[in-house]
């Protein structure tokens, strides 16, 4: 009986690190699409009132405050590009068929931890001490004078973003791998190659859509 | 259930059939025989097989069935069907090789 309850422990563990760093084991295609599109809407709509920027795959950054649809652009083509770049490379890779649906909507899914980002971005220290290091490199922003704790949140929030940044990227190869079918050297070393593209692809275009 | 060995235990060599007996009668048939390559696959690969064709080949109502995404369920295939392709390959050479040592010997 203890035995029993002992696998089911171990079971329930493992099923538990699956769904959080390979959830697309269970979820895929159309639903996983669907629940993406809506993550990067929501994740969008969180860095337009904090004005957090995903201006990049990988990137966040606090910055000027813009109409929504930007932020919304922003995230669409963070998304669409590493789709499109991973997509292609699965075309050259992959001795098989794969379905296009897994690529975007397993990718859409993988941005999910960008909405913690999105959300403590929006703590008041964390945003007080953003202005304020703005004003000090920039002093084109209005003086803004920080509580002392304000440091501490924003060095937390630092540290969040970088673990959520992480979490997204083992969960963007993990999407690969799966939509794919891809493994190994030759998985880690197109996927590497295709985030550094994808990152200049979006960097590229973010830059043309706030210049047009 | 006993399971069916494929590899040999000493040397993990494929193992091939020798002996095959009719219960009924008590025939016994002697002889060497390849095993087919889906009773070489392993337990949970045959029965994943076995599932493929009760769900009329459909990999939709297999990751229903199986509670996981249709690309894990399709990859899963895809690993069966060139682990089988492999198998061929490896049969394939064993019998030819089996065939030159007979016409080998008879020479």
């Amino acid at each position: 009986m203890n035995q029993e309850i002992a696998i089911d422990k171990g079971a329930g563990k493992l099923q538990l690190s699956q769904w959080l760093f390979n959830p697309f084991q269970f979820i895929a295609g159309g639903k996983a699409l669907f629940i993406g599109v809506v993550i990067i809407l929501i994740t969008s709509g969180l860095g337009s009132i904090s004005s957090t920027h995903f201006d990049g795959v990988l990137d966040v950054h606090t910055g000027r405050s813009v109409p929504i649809w930007l932020f919304v652009a922003e995230g669409l083509i963070d998304w669409l590009s590493l789709a499109v770049v991973l997509f292609i490379f699965g075309l050259l890779l992959r001795r098989l068929s794969f379905r296009m649906i897994d690529v975007f909507g397993t990718q859409a899914l993988a941005r999910w931890p960008h909405i913690i980002t999105a959300m403590v971005a929006l703590a008041p220290g964390y945003q007080r001490y953003s202005a304020h290091i703005s004003y000090k490199l920039l002093k084109t922003c209005p003086v803004v004078m920080p509580y002392q704790t304000d440091a501490l949140f924003f060095a937390l929030v630092l540290i969040v973003v970088i673990c959520m940044s992480i979490w997204m990227v083992v969960l963007m190869y993990r999407a690969y791998s799966v939509s794919c079918n891809i493994k190994g050297i030759k998985a880690v070393g197109s996927f590497i190659a295709g985030l550094i593209i994808a990152e200049v692809l979006s960097k590229l275009s973010i830059f043309w859509l706030f210049t047009v | 259930m006993k399971t069916l060995p494929t590899i040999c235990p000493s040397c993990n060599s494929r193992l091939r059939v020798k002996e095959l007996l009719c219960e009924k009668c008590g025939t016994e048939v002697e002889g060497l025989y390849e095993l087919p390559a889906l009773a070489s696959l392993p337990e949970a690969e045959q029965q994943f097989v076995l599932q493929f064709v009760k769900a009329s080949g459909s990999l939709k109502e297999m990751a229903k069935i199986l509670g996981l995404s249709y690309p894990t369920v399709r990859n899963r295939l895809d690993d069966i069907i060139s682990r089988v392709n492999e198998l061929q390959k490896n049969q394939n050479s064993l019998t030819r090789k089996d065939e030159n040592n007979e016409s080998g010997n008879s020479d």
